[in-house]
């Protein structure tokens, strides 16, 4: 440990020369800042991981049956599961991909799945990020630099090794490549995690493509090389957002797209990892039907609990926050990010009141969930070691199988009384270390 | 029962040279029980490659792309299609019970709803209750080009009073559905009408029926559809990006005439 502690710095200052940064907008204005890294690691036990690892598989395969059915048959609509506000008038839901089957039928190949300890030891599922999830780089080049640093610890202590990330991205490419070669694409360097697409290009050996590498011809899709032919592209790992992604589809005005590549994926002409459309399935009112959707397609029991939530829309629900908003969690279903979240313990009694009000008049936008209270993790700071609550974002991927990164991006809050531990709020990060037994 | 031949003529003036144009032409006839096309040509000049696509709401038409630069691009469909007159028995699609970008139901969509029904004496609940609305809406609203564009709301529309057909039917799209009834935006070309033309499908007794509230009349076999989807934005008949600074002047001929 105190090995560890005595790299921190030095790790740090490796990872800000290797451009480790993150980006937010903040006022309107992009700002990039350090992700800081704490070198106290979060340790997994094997037998911990591979309750989380079934309960993860679990969650995602229901995922992706569901955004397989709401943009073909809508059977669970037609059963009365979710009610069809929670998926139509999802700013998420996108009407251009319906019909649309993407290749191997999968429509979230990478899947970030936050979920937090409770101090009752029990896991509980935080949020599902199904569109295009970041943070996987960041403690895999954190590893690197440690072990580089102390390779000692790594031959000493069981840690499953968690450089396959590369292989495992690199094989769902493969698994759903229609024919060509693969690509990340980036909107370019002022996108808020520009150091991931272009370390994860690097290790998974796909090419680093901006916008205007990629054309449209024939109803296929092509790299242009500025030297010899074009090649075309079987896959595209965008990291650009759905709403970017064809200015003949979706926002006219955007310059990051490729036109006419919604068209190409129709064809069955090349996959798009993730698929767009993926957002109907993550906002924060259909994750309280997340357990309701394993039940219905795999008839099986959620092993992963969701925090307890309470949706505004059913009366029974509506009432219980009403009565309750002082002990509550509120999110506004539309937000992500850490943004829209407001606590009930830190409103006045005039706040409440206002909070009520709005919650009574559109129910739809809102959920509530008890505050969990989540396990401090030790940071260093200074000399000393202080608690933060951190939460766990584990990578699931989606190819011929689906299979759990056995790692993870530890998240801390930066303050000691926050709850809230997004990087876009501005707090740091831990390596995951799984052991093998 | 008619006989309907179509001819639509685009003609793009830019205003400085651009290239890798992509535009995308939705000028195929829907195909439905009502309505199908027998033959259709479709002409762009200049034009490096010519797809045929169809998007998510099951609109059709070509996407075509123009590699080097250029100030001109001119692009004709012609084409027969047998029209009949009456509802389309067609699922209906949940999306369009939901409001949509352009047909929110802000306050005074909501208060002209209220005073409707007020004069009404009740609910709009059936084809007749549709039509009345239909009429209210064509009596309180003025027909004038140049007042609202093609990003103008409903909500925004209706509070200037005056506006084209695009405005009519986001209008009653939006009355439409915050009773409760699924609506849909649909484009396309008409008898003695010069330019394209834009209506509404209400979802009524399994059927798909055509509402015109721009000439407060029901969609009958003058009329050939070539689109639809939540409002105008879905089912644009034309869209398009290219890369070079220049600003452009669209010039549209429709013209639909009856043959025997």
């Amino acid at each position: 440990m105190k090995n560890l502690l005595e790299h921190k710095d030095g790790i740090n200052r490796l990872l800000e020369r290797y451009g480790v940064k993150f980006g937010i907008y903040k006022n309107g204005e992009f700002h990039e800042q350090l992700f800081p890294f704490d070198p106290v690691p979060r340790v997994i036990p094997a037998e911990e991981f591979e309750y989380l690892n079934r309960g993860l598989v679990q969650r995602v395969d229901a995922l992706n049956l569901f955004l397989a059915d709401i943009y073909g048959d809508k059977k669970i609509v037609a059963d009365k599961i979710i009610p069809e506000d929670f998926i139509f008038s999802s700013k998420g839901y996108l009407p251009q991909c319906e019909g649309i089957t993407p290749p191997k039928k999968i429509y979230s190949h990478i899947s970030g799945i936050d979920l937090v300890q409770g101090k009752d030891k029990n896991w509980y599922i935080l949020e599902d990020n199904l569109r295009i999830p970041s943070g996987a780089s960041y403690p895999l080049i954190a590893r690197d630099l440690t072990r580089q640093a102390a390779p000692r610890t790594f031959m000493e202590n069981d840690v499953v090794d968690n450089r396959n990330y590369a292989q495992m991205l690199k094989g769902v490419m493969d698994a759903v490549n229609t024919g060509g070669i693969n690509v990340i694409l980036t909107p370019g360097r002022y996108n808020a995690a520009f150091f991931e697409h272009s370390y994860l290009a690097e290790l998974t050996g796909s090419i680093l493509a901006m916008p205007q590498d990629l054309y449209v011809e024939g109803n296929k899709l092509y790299y242009r090389q500025y030297e010899g032919k074009p090649m075309q592209v079987g896959t595209v790992y965008r990291r650009i957002s759905d709403e970017y992604l064809d200015p003949m589809c979706f926002v006219p005005e955007s310059l990051i797209g490729v036109p006419g590549i919604m068209d190409v994926y129709r064809a069955g002409n090349v996959a798009l990892v993730n698929a767009p459309g993926n957002g109907v399935a993550d906002d924060k009112g259909i994750y309280y039907f997340v357990p309701h959707m394993i039940k219905y397609y795999l008839g099986e029991e959620p092993i992963l609990k969701n925090a307890p939530t309470y949706l505004a829309f059913y009366e029974e629900d509506r009432k219980l926050i009403l009565d309750h908003l002082e002990r509550l969690v509120v999110k506004d279903v539309s937000e992500a990010g850490g943004y829209g979240v407001v606590f009930g313990k830190d409103m006045t009694a005039e706040e409440l009141e206002k909070w009520r009000t709005i919650i009574k008049n559109e129910p739809r936008r809102f959920i509530a969930q008890e505050v969990i209270d989540f396990i401090d993790l030790d940071i260093v700071e200074g000399d000393q070691m202080v608690p933060r609550k951190a939460d766990l974002r584990a990578f699931v991927l989606s190819g011929d199988t689906t299979k759990v990164w056995p790692s993870g991006l530890t998240r801390f809050s930066r303050n000691p009384d926050s709850f809230v531990v997004n990087s876009s709020q501005g707090g740091g990060f831990k390596d995951t270390r799984v052991l093998s037994r | 029962m008619k006989q309907l031949h179509f001819r639509y003529e685009m003609q793009l003036e830019l205003s400085g040279d651009v290239r890798e144009h992509h535009f995308l032409m939705r000028c195929k006839p829907m195909e439905n029980e009502n309505q199908h096309c027998g033959s259709l040509s479709f002409r762009v000049t200049p034009a490096d490659t010519i797809d045929e696509v169809e998007d998510g709401f099951g609109n059709r038409g070509y996407a075509v792309m123009i590699r080097e630069p250029h100030r001109q691009v001119q692009m004709s469909a012609e084409g027969l299609v047998r029209v009949r007159a009456g509802g389309v028995h067609e699922a209906c699609h949940p999306m369009y019970r939901f409001p949509s970008p352009h047909t929110m139901p802000e306050d005074n969509i909501r208060a002209f709803l209220s005073d409707a029904q007020k004069n009404y004496g009740s609910e709009f609940c059936d084809m007749a209750g549709y039509r009345a609305l239909m009429n209210d809406l064509y009596s309180r609203f003025v027909y004038e080009p140049g007042i609202t564009t093609t990003r103008t709301t409903a909500s925004a529309a209706l509070a200037g009073g005056r506006g084209v057909c695009q405005d009519y039917a986001h209008i009653l799209i939006s009355l439409m559905r915050l009773q409760g009834v699924p609506a849909r935006y649909t484009a396309g070309m008409m008898i003695g009408e010069g330019a394209s033309h834009a209506w509404v499908e209400v979802w009524h007794d399994g059927a798909w029926i055509g509402m015109d509230p721009t000439n407060n009349q029901m969609v009958d076999d003058t009329y050939i559809k070539l689109t639809h989807g939540r409002d105008f934005e879905d089912g644009t008949l034309d869209r398009g990006c290219f890369l070079g600074f220049a600003s452009q002047n669209e010039i549209i001929h429709v013209k639909v005439e009856e043959r025997s």
